[in-house]
């Protein structure tokens, strides 16, 4: 079986999904290991998301944590708006 | 059916009767909105992901807007000849002058034509995934459109045909991909253009009677509402995940 490469926003977007399903806010460890990224790259998208105010990070009862931001929640939203259009339209 | 020779032999058509006349430009106008909504979206989509099938999907549709927009002005010169009387309308003719409205109408049916096949071949070669990095089947695709374009001048009935053999294998592509991903919403898509084939068929007949014309105008009407549906739902609906 073929395994499809992801591309830069599909690797956003499970950055940000993986964010979402621990409530919106999850540890840097728990996010490096449901991103199936090097750490090296978790970092650089990190630094592009933090840039674009869709996540931030935050001391959370003492421990650093990724929040989800609005701009994560709307980019979140409009991709997946696009994906359904792409699959819909035969795209 | 208006029929007049005008220089270099191009024909004139207008199909519908007489009572029908605006009414369809009134669904071309439908459809005009209803592709606009499509070219922003899918422009939008590029913006956003870089990613040409989407700028392409754009293209499509918005080579098939201006073939509605043409075919509105082409027959509003037959319907409404007064609008040359009006200020927009009586500068065009007298840049024009030589311009009679049976020839703005004929020169519209030609451009009409054109628009909405190189409209649906763009839409055929996206979504049957040819390899568009092969520029021959680009070229190929592209001289077929315009030759299709100059046989449709003589022989109309070709136009209708040429349309429905791409729209059968438009619908057909989109039949695959409903039963590839079994969604509500490609499911409306492929109705839509399944609607839209019917309504090519019934095109190809408008000679014979002028109600066969408003019976595909309206079947047309339908495809395009068809077509709107699966958009409403791709905004109406927030994706689950983001569900309370």
């Amino acid at each position: 079986m073929i395994v499809k490469r992801r591309g830069k926003l599909e690797i956003i977007a499970d950055i940000l999904r993986s964010i979402q399903s621990k409530g919106g806010n999850i540890k840097p460890t728990h996010l490096l290991y449901k991103s199936n990224l090097s750490h090296a790259k978790l970092k650089e998208y990190i630094n592009t998301l933090v840039q674009k105010g869709m996540i931030a990070e935050q001391q959370v009862k003492g421990k650093k944590m990724f929040v989800m931001k609005d701009n994560g929640h709307k980019f979140l939203l409009e991709f997946d708006r696009i994906k359904e259009f792409s699959d819909s339209f035969g795209l | 059916m208006v029929f007049e020779n005008i220089p270099y032999g191009i024909p004139s058509y207008v199909f519908g009767p007489k009572w029908f006349y605006g009414f369809d430009s009134i669904i071309e106008l439908i459809a005009v909105v209803i592709s606009i909504l499509l070219v922003y979206y899918s422009y939008k989509a590029f913006k956003l992901t870089k990613e040409n099938k989407y700028a392409y999907f754009s293209t499509a549709f918005l080579s098939l807007t201006a073939a509605f927009v043409i075919k509105i002005i082409g027959t509003l010169a037959i319907y409404k000849p007064t609008i040359t009387r009006t200020a927009i309308g009586s500068s065009i003719h007298q840049t024009f002058n030589s311009l009679t409205p049976s020839n703005i109408n004929s020169l519209a049916f030609i451009a009409h034509i054109f628009f909405m096949l190189l409209g649906f071949m763009i839409l055929f070669l996206i979504i049957s995934r040819l390899r568009w990095n092969d520029q021959r089947v680009i070229i190929l695709l592209v001289y077929f459109v315009f030759l299709a374009t100059w046989i449709s001048v003589i022989h109309y009935q070709f136009f209708y045909l040429t349309s429905f053999a791409i729209l059968m294998l438009i619908t057909h592509s989109y039949y695959k991909n409903y039963i590839r991903i079994k969604s509500e919403k490609a499911k409306f898509v492929f109705i839509a253009f399944s609607i839209l084939l019917i309504s090519q068929a019934f095109f190809i007949f408008v000679i014979y009677s002028n109600t066969i014309y408003v019976l595909a105008e309206l079947i047309q009407l339908l495809g395009f509402v068809y077509l709107l549906i699966p958009f409403i739902l791709i905004f109406k609906r927030e994706p689950k995940r983001l569900r309370k």
